[in-house]
């Protein structure tokens, strides 16, 4: 066993430890204040490489793990949760593309994810954890498959310059008839609707994305009829370890946040890092992020090393984002009256590492995904 | 031209530094290359972004650690590395008798060095290289310019700037100021994998022996007086330039 990064890998932590501290977290407040999508940050996170890591070299990527993207992803959301989500949501189009595209498939849609960003549409309005009663129809004509329906709650949606879509065809009931489509962000009948008034992680442009006629060649279809489903749940094993990560990134924080402003404030005479009830919640926070750590980086490593690995993701995105959650709580209960206003930045850490525990399946699903596999 | 970059591992700012017995504790401290060799390793790209032929070695002499440095050197942009491994605590005019030897060897024409270290606040070993080297020198540069077989240079003086002239070959100290480091790209960071890392030990370049022998560390602590001056405003401030005079001695 060996715990050591490999030089690479601690560079590639240093860049991106420097890109988001000096910035992504000067800025997060404000775009967090002002629901600001950051377009030139996220296209100097592209210039620096940091976008969509995991394509293969030969396509024109960087060919790096699921490792490589947890240690990013970590110091992302260390810096704004919501920045985070931004680059590492993009992933969910690459890895379809790497578990079911063809040479030819890959050969055509990668090039443009290298520096662009992917988004990945699933959820619909009337559907999320129940993915496989998806409504928005795929249907053969000819040459080419015609899109109509509308997806929900799409990070990227509208900003991005490739969606991978699932939908369903007429061929049969639940999962059986489901496909998965790639469409180009520019594909003429698909539009979007930013939606407004998210409580965290405002950054990030999520979107209703509406299909209209869409129409792109057959060769556009990853997998064969009835495989978007599987390709979907595939994907995602593989994708809830960068929530786990950004999460460890908002522990992190919060516990960094914690220790500071315990050593400064005074109360009775004395720092409050000199009380134990403090001095508990920040060894808490301290055990939470350290053991998700290590079930992220395990589960990257499952994955980076072709073993099974949806047990071992399931666990870390739910443990360190329910993790997380609660340090960011902790933490505003260490400012006391001062963590409740938006000066301080622990409310913020928060309101964004709810989402962590909801989207990419909610750690609800994430603990049938565990009993499932318990009770098989 | 060959130009080599000299570069050392130093506590990250943000570390909190303790001494354990009468020797400082550097057990989990994070380490980065100096800010201020960053400088010079810029500096040396953009020379060769401005057209000149130049080879870039990263030179570094210090612990295996410093390897993280070296990496970051070579992900940046040096071309290669040659790193002069020990454990040995040289003073600067040691390091820079070992140095002159590694620079003469490489048959380098120019030499960056920081200005000043970040963690023994030591500005020496730049003007000691070039002593030992017997060539000129710019301290504090915060312009740099190539013409010909020579460099133009725009330093700090205690009263101003001033811009000089010097034949290569010559040894340019940094500072904030001469450029704006850039961030390493991830490609780069892969590309730098396959670049040379050559170890070499002290005695590879007449192992010069430390001059001066480290004996006990420790850390300057500053404590409060917390003294409150009472009073209305002009007796308070009277009391507080008292103070300031008779006590602190800075008026
Ligand atoms: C900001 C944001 C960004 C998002 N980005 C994307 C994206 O890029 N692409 C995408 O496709 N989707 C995205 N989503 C959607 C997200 O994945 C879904 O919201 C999530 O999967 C939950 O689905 P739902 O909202 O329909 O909740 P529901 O499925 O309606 O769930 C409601 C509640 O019931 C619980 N529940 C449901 N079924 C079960 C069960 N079997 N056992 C136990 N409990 C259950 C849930 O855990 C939850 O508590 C995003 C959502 C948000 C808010």
């Amino acid at each position: 066993m060996n715990f050591d990064l490999t030089p690479e890998q601690k560079e590639i932590q240093r860049l991106a430890r420097q890109f988001a501290t000096e910035q992504i977290l000067p800025r997060a407040a404000e775009w967090d204040r002002n629901e600001t999508y950051p377009a030139e940050m996220v296209q100097a996170a592209a210039d620096l490489g940091l976008l969509n890591i995991g394509i293969p070299e030969e396509y024109g990527g960087l060919g790096l793990g699921m490792l490589e993207e947890a240690l990013i992803g970590e110091e992302l959301g260390y810096a704004c949760m919501g920045f985070d989500t931004i680059i590492l949501a993009s992933d969910l189009a690459v890895v379809p593309l790497k578990l079911a595209g063809t040479d030819e498939q890959k050969k055509r849609f990668f090039p443009g994810l290298v520096k662009g960003l992917g988004a990945f549409c699933l959820s619909e309005a009337d559907n999320g954890s129940d993915a496989a009663a998806m409504k928005t129809k795929a249907e053969f004509v000819g040459d080419e498959i015609v899109v109509n329906g509308t997806k929900m709650w799409i990070t990227n949606g509208g900003v991005c310059s490739t969606y991978v879509v699932l939908c369903r065809t007429e061929h049969a009931q639940g999962h059986l008839g489901t496909v998965c489509v790639v469409v180009p962000g520019d594909a003429p009948g698909v539009s979007h609707n930013k939606l407004h008034g998210k409580m965290g992680q405002r950054c990030s442009y999520t979107a209703e994305v509406i299909f209209e006629n869409v129409r792109v060649p057959k060769s556009n279809m990853l997998g064969g009829i009835g495989d978007g489903f599987k390709i979907a749940m595939k994907t995602l094993d593989r994708t809830r370890i960068t929530v786990a990560a950004g999460s460890l990134g908002v522990a992190r924080r919060a516990l960094d946040e914690s220790v500071k402003y315990a050593r400064t404030r005074h109360a009775f005479g004395a720092p409050i890092s000199n009380l134990q009830a403090i001095q508990f919640k920040l060894a808490d926070m301290k055990m939470g992020l350290d053991t998700s750590r290590l079930q992220t980086h395990y589960a990257a490593w499952l994955v980076d090393n072709d073993r099974p690995h949806a047990q071992a993701s399931a666990i870390a995105k739910c443990r360190a984002s329910d993790v997380a959650f609660s340090a960011a709580a902790e933490a505003i209960q260490v400012h006391g009256g001062y963590g409740y206003m938006n000066d301080f930045p622990v409310e913020k850490l928060l309101r964004d590492v709810k989402l962590n525990q909801i989207y990419e399946g909610t750690n609800e699903i994430q603990r049938v995904v565990v009993a499932r596999s318990l009770l098989r | 031209m060959k130009i080599c970059t000299i570069l050392k591992q130093v506590p990250d700012a943000e570390a909190s530094i303790r001494t354990s017995g009468d020797r400082v504790d550097l057990s989990g401290v994070t380490f980065v290359m100096d800010g201020m060799d960053e400088y010079g390793v810029e500096e040396a790209i953009r020379l060769r972004e401005g057209g000149a032929q130049v080879e870039i070695v990263a030179l570094a002499l210090g612990p295996k650690r410093f390897e993280d440095a070296i990496r970051t050197s070579l992900a940046i942009g040096a071309d290669r590395a040659v790193h002069i491994e020990t454990d040995e605590t040289y003073d600067a005019i040691s390091q820079a008798r070992i140095l002159a030897e590694a620079v003469k060897k490489e048959g380098a024409e120019l030499v960056f060095v920081g200005g000043k270290e970040a963690d023994w606040d030591s500005a020496a070993l730049g003007p000691a290289l070039a002593e030992v080297l017997g060539w000129p020198h710019v301290d504090w540069t915060t312009k740099l310019a190539l013409s010909g077989a020579a460099v133009e240079a725009t330093h700090d003086t205690d009263s101003g700037t001033e811009t000089v002239k010097v034949a290569l070959p010559a040894v340019i100290t940094t500072q904030q100021g001469l450029n704006e480091p850039r961030y390493p790209t991830l490609p780069n960071i892969m590309k730098a994998k396959r670049k040379e890392l050559r170890k070499a030990q002290p005695a590879d370049y007449g192992a010069a022996t430390a001059l001066t022998r480290l004996t006990g560390e420790a850390i300057q602590v500053k404590t409060r007086l917390n003294k409150l001056f009472s009073g209305d405003a002009v007796e308070s401030a009277t009391a507080l330039v008292n103070a300031l005079r008779n006590e602190a001695k800075v008026l």
